[in-house]
């Protein structure tokens, strides 16, 4: 499940290194993204994420190792990286006093396209968009979410196998997210692998495969079901009509025990991962039972890829302070 | 990668640049407006020229000399009679409230001194207060008087020859009009402000937008981004270098003596090292704000004070003439005053042209270099 097929790889990097002066942003990481793949980059912000893209997209020299996109080594060759990817950064992608198709026609033009084929993907983008009845508005004039939809089309315009997307969905409203997501699914279905950065963890979860980036470190790469297996192992159970003190008093035993992982609170539910024998139902209910909670309610609940940024981050800083 | 897409890419940038410059009209009323009313403003109510000297006159004579040399005053455009009073203290308050620049008082006995052949004093008080006006009122007073002299001295001896005559004949622009110095001179603060304050905002503002990051991860090159960014604003200063010789031409009758092409080539030599100069500034600030101040103090000031506009270059100290051969301002203004009001040529203006374009190509380098240094 871990690593594509190197064949098919079309992002391979090896011990890529970032250093501003004495200050090491990324920090000998590895990894290989495949053809057609949603890969989710994970992090929070100062981690190393955008310094990554902007190294695979060769806006930035690495200082050490190396990196190939698209068959073309990042360091050597980055006009032909630029040439083969489509890049939407984080703090800017449209010129907001330019209109829609302006826009577009600019984007179009920077990749050194003309003629019926840039007017064919012009049209391609406005109707990717929704904008077939906009393309005279002012891009400032439309509301964020369409905006990140008209940035998406414009980076896709030269027709790119691979798109980087740096944090797309920074300051979209939940609803535009969503969307944003379906579109990102629908244009992996086309052939384009996705490289995408975000700190939402809900969206990390779309992903084929994530890799969790703390302090310049990948510290974990994986699919989501298979980076919760590995990170925060065992059952949840969430419990309603008990305290938490309540419920860490019943469950002592099992935590000297080494089997209960975590209890936290989420409204009037705990919440509590256990391994071992109380990630039985009836056994868990009974350890409660026992300790005079008769009136709970129980229901199995799923770890989140929150649980294991937390498990993940938490045990980078602990390591921090040992050293 | 085909030369086609090439200029592909630097259309497309050109073109976007056009799109930004026509959304904000502010660009184009500063970029055209300017230039008009800058003309008309120095043209105009800016003069250098001193003539209606408003004078006020005491004549205590009475007699057919004093008037005379009143009328020797007042023939020319040079003095205007404003005031005529009995008595020189009368005068003192009419200099004092701006009335009167200058006063002539003519005593009496003034005729009596003029048919004795003894020397005829009349007394001439300036305001000092402006002293541009007053050395040139004392120029005029002390020509006005010789001439007086000379005519007196040639009746009583009965006709004679000038033992000397300076025969002056000022070339180039004969009547010394500052307007028609000036309107060559206003195209270089023209130039500057334009030429230097836009390309330093334009790029400042892809820096400030985060845009410039979105333009490198494009296949476009460095120096694709630079041609299709200055190029309108090339245009833009071509324009105006048009709109000023028009309105020079037609409202304050500057000649055109050389030629209109060596005219333009000597404009676009200027346009370019100014855009690169801005280039330099806005790669080096990254900030609109700080950008501009450094665009307005860096070209305006050398434009008006060291550009041999207003004060002649070879006037200065030392140091501040050192400069002045360094930056463009002075050739762009002693190059183009000579095509149009000398009428000269190549072989002469070449050392202004090599001058502004070896600034041209230092800012270059350095636009160049700066750029490829600090990516995204």
């Amino acid at each position: 499940m871990d690593g594509a097929n190197p064949d098919d790889a079309i992002v391979q990097v090896q011990s890529l290194t970032k250093r501003f002066g004495s200050f090491t942003a990324v920090d000998q990481v590895s990894f290989e993204v495949g053809r057609g793949e949603i890969f989710g980059y994970l992090g929070a912000n100062g981690a190393g994420k955008t310094t990554t893209i902007r190294m695979l997209c060769g806006l930035l020299a690495p200082s050490d190792g190396s990196a190939t996109v698209a068959g073309h080594d990042v360091g050597r060759h980055p006009r032909r990286v630029k040439r083969a990817i489509g890049y939407m950064s984080q703090k800017f992608s449209l010129y907001l006093d330019l209109t829609v198709e302006e826009n577009l026609a600019f984007f179009s033009g920077a990749y050194g396209m003309h003629g019926p084929r840039r007017a064919e993907r012009i049209a391609w983008a406005l109707e990717h968009a929704g904008l077939q009845d906009r393309r005279a508005a002012l891009t400032r004039s439309l509301p964020g979410g369409i905006r990140q939809r008209l940035a998406l089309a414009s980076a896709l315009l030269h027709e790119p196998a691979l798109v980087f997307l740096d944090e797309p969905t920074a300051g979209v409203d939940p609803a535009s997210r969503r969307d944003f997501w379906r579109l990102i699914r629908r244009i992996v279905r086309g052939g384009t692998t996705v490289f995408v950065t975000t700190h939402h963890l809900d969206e990390a979860e779309y992903c084929d495969r994530v890799g969790l980036m703390v302090d310049g470190k990948l510290v974990a790469l994986d699919t989501p079901p298979g980076l919760k297996a590995t990170h925060v192992p065992g059952r949840v159970w969430a419990i309603e009509g008990a305290t938490k003190a309540e419920v860490e008093y019943a469950l002592k035993p099992a935590r000297q025990a080494g089997q209960v992982h975590a209890v936290q609170v989420f409204g009037r539910q705990v919440h509590v991962r256990v391994t071992g024998p109380l990630a039985d139902h009836d056994a868990f209910l009974a350890a409660l039972r026992d300790a005079g909670l008769s009136h709970t309610r129980l229901e199995e609940s799923q770890a989140t890829l929150e649980d294991v940024f937390l498990e993940l981050v938490g045990r980078g800083r602990n390591g921090e302070e040992a050293a | 990668m085909s030369g086609g897409s090439r200029v592909n890419r630097i259309r497309a940038i050109a073109q976007k640049e056009v799109f930004h410059i026509l959304r904000d009209p502010q660009i184009l009323v500063f970029a055209l407006g300017m230039p008009v009313a800058l003309i008309l403003l120095f043209g105009y109510a800016v003069s250098f020229d001193v003539e209606h000297i408003p004078l006020a006159v005491v004549d205590q004579d009475h007699s057919s000399e004093s008037r005379a040399l009143v009328a020797a005053f007042t023939a020319q455009d040079l003095f205007e009679l404003v005031a005529e009073r009995e008595t020189a203290e009368a005068v003192e308050p009419l200099l004092r409230r701006n009335v009167a620049r200058a006063a002539l008082i003519i005593p009496q006995g003034y005729s009596r001194d003029v048919h004795r052949g003894e020397t005829a004093t009349a007394q001439l008080l300036l305001d000092g207060a402006d002293n541009m006006s007053a050395s040139i009122a004392l120029g005029y007073a002390n020509s006005i008087a010789l001439a007086q002299s000379l005519g007196r001295a040639r009746v009583q001896l009965g006709g004679f020859e000038m033992p000397v005559e300076a025969r002056v004949r000022t070339l180039f622009n004969p009547r010394l009009e500052s307007s028609v110095v000036l309107v060559p001179g206003l195209m270089v603060i023209v130039l500057v402000l334009v030429a230097v304050m836009l390309t330093a905002l334009t790029v400042a503002r892809e820096y400030e937008r985060g845009s410039m990051e979105q333009l490198f991860a494009t296949p476009v090159g460095r120096l694709e981004i630079i041609l299709g960014k200055l190029a309108p604003y090339f245009a833009l200063g071509l324009v105006q270098v048009l709109l000023v010789l028009v309105t020079g031409v037609v409202l304050f009758d500057v000649p055109v003596n050389g030629s209109l092409a060596l005219l333009f080539l000597i404009a676009s030599v200027f346009l370019l090292a100014m855009l690169m100069q801005g280039l330099v500034i806005s790669v080096v600030t990254r900030n609109q704000m700080i950008a501009s101040q450094v665009a307005a103090i860096s070209t305006l000031l050398p434009a008006m004070l060291l550009s041999g506009f207003v004060f002649p270059v070879d006037n200065m100290p030392p140091v501040l003439q050192g400069i002045a051969h360094v930056l463009p301002a002075k050739y762009f203004v002693d190059g183009l005053r000579g095509v149009l009001l000398r009428g000269n040529g190549l072989d002469v203006v070449w050392l202004d042209l090599l001058a502004m374009g070896a600034f041209f190509a230092v800012m270059l380098v350095v636009a160049t270099k700066r750029f490829q240094r600090r990516v995204a």
